[in-house]
């Protein structure tokens, strides 16, 4: 008997002090240092960005529970994983429970509009997808923030970080709906390494007979490299030969992007306006017309196929972490692929091309489509378009919960700038940078100390950083839609687009099946609706 | 109790309340819903056979209808003459029987869901387990044809046991007489098969067949996870390219008519499957 109330006493000193470690740490001058769940690393925020509401030995949401809807993941996920590294640290600031409610990428939105439809409520707020938004928003789902984010109580946060680009897609009619999170976008990286080495531009030169296109300035020069590279064994990390480019195109993965990345160069002319043929991608701005079929978008889709024959056939049935991991393992030459493939590559348990990486914004064409005038034009620069395309995955929260504020302190806490920076260096996290605090001088405030201390190799920062804030603060834009039925209609593209890929259907009958898709899409969700949402998204002025 | 009890109506009651919430409100519910176009936040609209009409001209569906039948006839087919081969073996003494008919029945017990992920790592062109132990690069997952080839591989590995199960069953219930008798005539194995296991077998085949056949005219799971229905939309089926209509785009009355159109098609193959079944026996 003795000896079983020993055990249980050790058992209850075990959990005990278990229970009694500190997830937090207050500074003497009011600082707050969080711990993080798994790695016990320590992020601090200085006093003044920590709000009012939390101070040692307050709980201000004490006997409160929430629930956070978010990507599967797990605790080191993408987008995921920040949650699950916070959660310790905010429970114990707030005194309230926090159960995060991980779905596949494919049920989020269906699992929370029908919750949200039924009146369920079980969630207080979402981690959501960009393009999420106009679903949430037009039936009164979600609120804005604004009030909020001015309120001293909360951590400190700054709106003014972000660039027009992305601001555009944590807003909704000038009002904040979501805080500063995921900055999504894709540009284009290469192994700096090879193609910087003066005895591969010379064997370019003797098999192609021209100098190699390097710095590449359109999507031409990266198909030119790619196709002389794809099949020689150029890397030495194994006996078999490696590709040119690797892209991924597993249907309902997200391999949409890829042809909008490419596609906007030959598609969106600059200019100061925004009508059909100028800032525009999607819609005739004042009939919903689909132009997705017209002849900038085919010649797209073109050369998507001539370039994706570079890169492994098994791409057709990749999602992105397959494509990501190729190049990775030091077997492409080309990627184009959103932040996290620059922070992975910094992760020597998963790259082995740290130090070899080069980065810039996604290239242009010379040649763009005039939707007006239906005629082609033939440009002395490229047209180098930007874009925002993905999730930007950003917090937000449900006009149906009780507890906004304390949804609300969670996503702040997040947001702020020791705890962005903290997830944008670390590529498992899936946070991505694009706002000014993680670039550096002179385009933002971020240091390459602070890089090199989370792992990074200085050069791939510079071209990362680099790249990142060129592709944000473009001058051209790509737009970005966030209408209802914006999943539907990508789903449609994306499908038709792996019809092409692999082959069973030619890019002119893709993509006229997709604008013919799209316009009962968009008959069947209400014209005027539509309409008048798509020229909100775009800034139209009719 | 007297039989003309008031009684008797309280203990049906649970079971009326059962099939009137679980089953019929489902089928009204949905069956209202195909006549209407409805979307989250505005009033249903009543637009008759509309929906109906748009899912003959919709070349997805059409696409689906041929994924689905080809899944069907290839996959039920195979483990039909799988399952019924492996019954016949395991019915005869071997070393290590009874070992050996546990083994082919775990595949049975498997989730096909998790099936599905497992063989993609198996599949996987670049890493995966046939590539690695056999060098061999085939695009499973990445060519369209392979990928219908990949999804009816898994269902086949995935069902062939229950195939397997009914069939042992049935054959060690035909007496052993049967068979001495009939080898005072003949001593082939295969007139013994012709003339004795297989029809009295065939009651037993024919169960398998239409519960198999109904299960796979409903596939969903192996080619979510294998495929996600990919590459584009070679394998996806009816049952994905319903769910997909209903529940990601919230088109509710398209998906509710694409659903009818399956149960009806199911019911006119499985009926006139019975009536052929009833004329014979008959």
């Amino acid at each position: 008997m003795r000896r079983i109330i020993g055990y249980l006493v050790l058992i209850s000193l075990f959990f005990g002090w278990a229970l009694a470690q500190e997830n937090i740490k207050w500074g003497d001058d009011g600082s707050l240092t969080i711990i993080t769940q798994d790695d016990h690393e320590e992020i601090t925020i200085p006093a003044d960005q920590v709000g009012t509401l939390f101070g040692p030995g307050e709980q201000p949401f004490a006997g409160q529970r929430i629930a956070i809807t978010v990507n599967t993941g797990g605790p080191k996920g993408g987008i995921s994983g920040p949650l699950h590294q916070l959660r310790p640290a905010w429970e114990q600031l707030t005194g309230a429970k926090l159960d995060i409610v991980e779905m596949p990428l494919p049920e989020q939105l269906p699992t929370t509009i029908n919750d949200l439809r039924l009146g369920l409520n079980q969630f207080d707020g979402f981690i959501e997808g960009a393009w999420y938004m106009g679903e949430y928003i037009t039936p009164g789902f979600i609120i804005p923030i604004d009030d909020y984010i001015a309120d001293p109580r909360f951590p400190h946060w700054d709106p003014n970080w972000m660039p027009p680009s992305l601001r555009n897609i944590y807003t909704w009619e000038n009002k904040f709906y979501a805080t500063l999170n995921d900055s999504d976008g894709q540009v284009l990286y290469w192994r700096n390494d090879i193609l910087s080495d003066p005895e591969w531009q010379a064997k370019y030169k003797e098999e192609v007979g021209s100098d190699m296109p390097f710095p590449v300035k359109t999507w031409d020069d990266v198909i030119a490299i790619s196709k002389f590279f794809n099949g020689k064994n150029w890397d030495s990390n194994d006996p078999d030969p490696d590709s040119g480019v690797v892209l991924h195109f597993k249907v309902n993965a997200q391999g949409h992007f890829h042809f909008m990345t490419m596609s906007a160069s030959y598609v969106v002319r600059p200019g100061d306006t925004v009508d059909r043929c100028t800032n525009n991608y999607w819609f005739d701005p004042a009939t919903m017309e689909p132009l997705i079929n017209q002849p900038g978008h085919v010649k797209a889709l073109e050369k998507l196929q001539e370039l994706a024959q570079y890169g492994p056939e098994a791409q057709a049935a990749w999602d992105l972490t397959e494509g990501w991991d190729y190049f990775m393992r030091g077997k492409a030459i080309f990627t184009f692929s959103w932040g996290d493939v620059g922070a992975l590559v910094q992760d020597p348990t998963r790259s082995k091309i740290q130090g070899k990486l080069g980065a810039s914004i996604v290239p242009g064409s010379t040649d763009v489509y005039n939707m007006c005038s239906n005629a082609w034009e033939t440009l002395d620069e490229p047209n180098v378009v930007g874009n925002t395309v993905g999730g930007s995955w950003q917090g937000i929260i449900s006009s149906r919960t009780p507890n906004p504020e304390t949804v609300y302190s969670l996503y702040s806490l997040m947001a702020t700038a020791p705890v962005h920076s903290w997830n944008t260096q670390r590529g498992w996290t899936g946070v991505d940078p694009g706002v000014s605090i993680d670039f550096l001088p002179p385009n933002g405030t971020a240091t390459l100390e602070g890089y090199e201390a989370a792992g990074w190799n200085p050069d791939d920062v510079k071209f990362y950083t680099q790249a990142y804030y060129d592709n944000f603060y473009a001058k051209t834009m790509m737009p970005y839609i966030r209408i209802n039925g914006t999943e539907e209609y990508w789903r449609a593209l994306d499908q038709n687009l792996s019809e092409a890929m692999i082959g069973r259907m030619t890019p002119q009958e893709a993509l006229d099946r997709t604008a013919e898709a799209w316009k009962g899409i968009t008959e069947r969700r209400g014209l005027d609706l539509q309409l008048k949402q798509y020229q909100e998204a775009i800034g139209y002025h009719p | 109790m007297r039989w003309n009890s008031p009684l008797k109506y309280v203990f049906l009651l649970p079971t009326v309340i059962w099939v009137l919430c679980f089953t019929m409100f489902p089928l009204l519910y949905s069956l209202r819903l195909s006549f209407f176009r409805v979307n989250i936040g505005q009033k249903d609209i009543f637009i008759g056979l509309e929906n109906f009409a748009r899912a003959f001209k919709d070349p997805n569906v059409w696409n689906a209808a041929k994924v689905t039948l080809t899944f069907v006839l290839v996959g039920v087919s195979i483990q039909l003459v799988l399952g019924l081969l492996f019954a016949l073996l395991f019915n005869r003494a071997l070393p290590g029987r009874n070992v050996l008919r546990t083994i082919m029945t775990l595949p049975l017990f498997a989730t096909p869901i998790g099936v599905g992920y497992m063989f993609i790592t198996i599949f996987h062109e670049e890493g995966g387990f046939i590539r690695a132990s056999l060098g061999a690069k085939i695009p499973w997952l990445s060519n369209p044809n392979w990928a219908m080839v990949s999804v009816i591989l898994v269902d086949v590995w995935n069902w062939t046991p229950f195939v397997f199960i009914v069939l042992l069953a049935a054959l060690q219930s035909i007496p052993e007489e049967y068979y001495e008798a009939a080898r005072l005539e003949s001593s082939s194995q295969w007139e013994l098969f012709r003339y004795i296991t297989f029809p009295i077998l065939q009651p037993s085949i024919i169960l398998v067949l239409i519960l198999r056949m109904s299960e796979a005219f409903k596939v969903f799971d192996i080619p979510f996870s294998l495929t996600s229905g990919g590459p584009g939309i070679a394998t996806e089926t009816f049952s994905m390219l319903t769910f997909n209509t209903y529940r990601r785009f919230f088109d509710f009355g398209y998906g509710s008519a694409l659903a009818y159109l399956l149960l009806i098609a199911v019911a006119i193959i499985v009926t006139s499957f019975f009536g052929r079944i009833r004329q014979a026996y008959t």
